[in-house]
């Protein structure tokens, strides 16, 4: 254990004047604490007034939820001599959520968000007994489908930094999303499925751009963007008929067919009309370059049969 | 001469055969033997996730144990590619289970998935098998004049488990462009922000209201053009009034090439560099 010596950039928010700005805070501090335990210094050392939310410093209450260097994560679980670049460690809170002060954020707007996707389970009579005498049973198999999405404590990591957010402020976000998933999976909810998927189709699971931020950022290693693709799945499944439906229809067939994606005809596939300017738009572009017709799209490789057999086998053969 | 395994990504195929041509352009230019993975399948677009993950397994595992069967590592410059393609390797690796399953029918093919070959991105190629000293030594010409705003795009620094640089603080792209002679606009507004180019077809404004945050940031910086590795995101970005290149493209003009040669005629908006 020694003594280090750097700045805390900290982005700050005065409600009173409405006003947001950084301040930089020049500690030297053992190597050893936590971005928690640094902000608990400043405020008991240099400056009183610094506000934060924290509570059990466990990584489990996730109140402390923020961006340290432009990520998001919990200060309590970050050590902050690991987040030193430069000199500096970069505090700021999260985005996406109305700032109260400083690090605090209202996370009564994704709150609501989560309501609509009915974050509880609708018991299944078959599976959950109607008296306290007899278990409802889940097996280990059937726990292990959503045992993982059970850990999220809604600390707001992922949602702070997502960029579907980043786009449109009226999609769900990425831990609703995981939520809903986690519902669909669960063997004792009695819910129809279709219901489910109802919840989550507008202003939900069709706009996620899949970057991966939220798997960087959440504290319990849950990953969010894949269960929006498990939730993109089961919408297509029970029939759904959408642009992501159809895109992922038509994607598995023409790599099936060829081995590769057919952007050429993609967007009529899946935007029906509104794909047709695209198409028109890429027609005129690759004919002015003088491209033929048959290198629009991809050509299969020889011996294509070989990765349908492949395909067909992984389908059957891997579980 | 060092040889490496040119994984063809749907970015490289089709009306998009220019990005193969400046991919194997720039592989010549640094001295390294560019392979094709002719057989190679798509990586799945996280979008035949959506069909069934086993099956996006299977395809990388595939991908990959063509690489081996080469005896060569894979490289492909695409982000989503490379992010894709590196989980399934994670997922393998950590699952022998999974990775015998696969193999079983993999050996229909001669393949097998070993988990030898490393897989690369243009960045880490740079850095960790062609090495910034040679690749400092292959340029033969600055561009000068110009200023670079680099964009790495998501999937090279999430999920963390594949990132090929310091997420907190990448600075792989600013290393490798300020060799070129351009100047480096190392910080812009929505730098970080997703170019949404996987809501193209689902969600077309959606990628529309994105793709135009981090040109407009880096036009708002005074950078003349933007720089990203990535064909997605420099086909997502490509046609605003900031413009965009693919970072390889600049490495191709400062080795000597002319812009045409390079395919920066093909851009949307026009690039002007003084060479």
């Amino acid at each position: 254990m020694k003594n280090i010596k750097y700045t805390a950039k900290i982005k700050r928010y005065n409600p009173e004047k409405k006003e947001s700005y950084w301040q930089d805070f020049e500690v030297e501090v053992e190597d050893t604490l936590t971005v928690l335990e640094l902000l608990m210094y400043i405020k008991d050392k240099i400056d009183s007034t610094l506000t934060f939310r924290s509570f059990c410093r466990s990584a489990i209450c996730g109140s402390c939820a923020m961006l340290i260097n432009g990520r998001s994560g919990l200060a309590c679980k970050i050590q902050a001599k690991d987040k030193i670049r430069n000199g500096v460690v970069k505090i700021e809170p999260l985005q996406h959520l109305p700032v109260i002060k400083d690090l605090v954020v209202d996370i009564d707007p994704a709150i609501e968000k989560l309501k609509k996707v009915k974050p509880y389970l609708e018991p299944d009579p078959k599976k959950v007994p109607d008296n306290l005498k007899s278990e409802s049973l889940v097996s280990p198999e059937e726990f292990a489908m959503y045992d993982k999405q059970t850990d999220c404590i809604l600390c707001m990591a992922c949602y702070g930094q997502c960029n579907a957010l980043e786009g449109d402020a009226k999609y769900l976000g990425p831990l609703q999303l995981t939520k809903a998933f986690r519902f669909i999976m669960d063997s004792r909810d009695g819910m129809d499925v279709e219901e489910r998927i109802n919840l989550v189709e507008n202003s939900g699971i069709y706009e996620c751009v899949q970057c991966q931020m939220c798997l960087a950022a959440c504290p319990k290693d849950i990953k969010p963007a894949e269960d929006i693709l498990g939730l993109r799945r089961i919408a297509k499944d029970v029939g759904k008929d959408n642009s992501a439906t159809r895109r992922a229809k038509f994607w598995f067939q023409t790599v099936y067919e060829t081995g590769q994606i057919d952007k050429y005809n993609l967007p009529v596939a899946s935007l029906e009309e509104d794909g047709e300017v695209i198409k028109e738009n890429m027609e005129k572009e690759f004919k002015e370059r003088g491209l033929k017709e048959e290198n629009f799209g991809p050509q299969p490789f020889d011996g294509i049969q070989d990765l349908q057999n492949f395909i067909k086998k992984v389908q059957k053969e891997v579980k | 001469m060092k040889k490496i395994g040119i994984y063809p990504g749907c970015c490289f195929q089709g009306a998009d055969e220019h990005n193969y041509e400046i991919t194997i352009r720039f592989l010549e230019n640094m001295g390294v033997d560019g392979i094709l993975l002719e057989r190679a399948a798509c990586c799945g677009g996280g979008v035949i996730d959506e069909s069934n993950k086993l099956v996006v397994y299977g395809l990388n595992a595939r991908n990959i144990a063509l690489a081996e069967k080469e005896g060569v590592d894979l490289y492909t410059p695409c982000n989503t590619c490379y992010m894709i393609i590196a989980k399934t390797k994670l997922a393998l690796d950590s699952n022998p289970d999974l990775k015998e399953q696969v193999n079983k029918i993999l050996a229909d093919e001669g393949l097998e998935y070993k988990g030898e070959a490393k897989i690369y991105h243009t960045l880490n190629l740079l850095r960790d098998f062609i090495g910034m000293d040679n690749y400092k030594k292959a340029l033969k010409r600055e561009i000068s004049g110009v200023k670079v705003a680099p964009y790495y795009g998501c999937h090279v620094l999430a999920p963390n488990e594949v990132a090929v640089d310091d997420p907190d603080n990448p600075t792989l792209l600013k290393e490798i462009l300020e060799p070129l002679g351009v100047e480096v606009i190392d910080e812009y507004q929505n730098q970080n922000t997703c170019c949404g180019y996987h809501a193209t077809y689902t969600d077309n404004a959606q990628k529309e209201r994105l793709a135009i945050k981090p040109l407009d940031g880096a036009k708002e910086a005074g950078a003349d053009i933007v720089a990203t590795p990535c064909p997605l995101c420099h086909k997502a970005m490509d046609g605003k009034e900031e413009p965009i290149l693919q970072v390889t493209q600049l490495i191709n003009v400062a080795c000597g090439m002319t812009p045409e040669e390079t395919a920066i005629n093909l851009n949307k908006t026009e690039v002007k560099l003084s060479i």
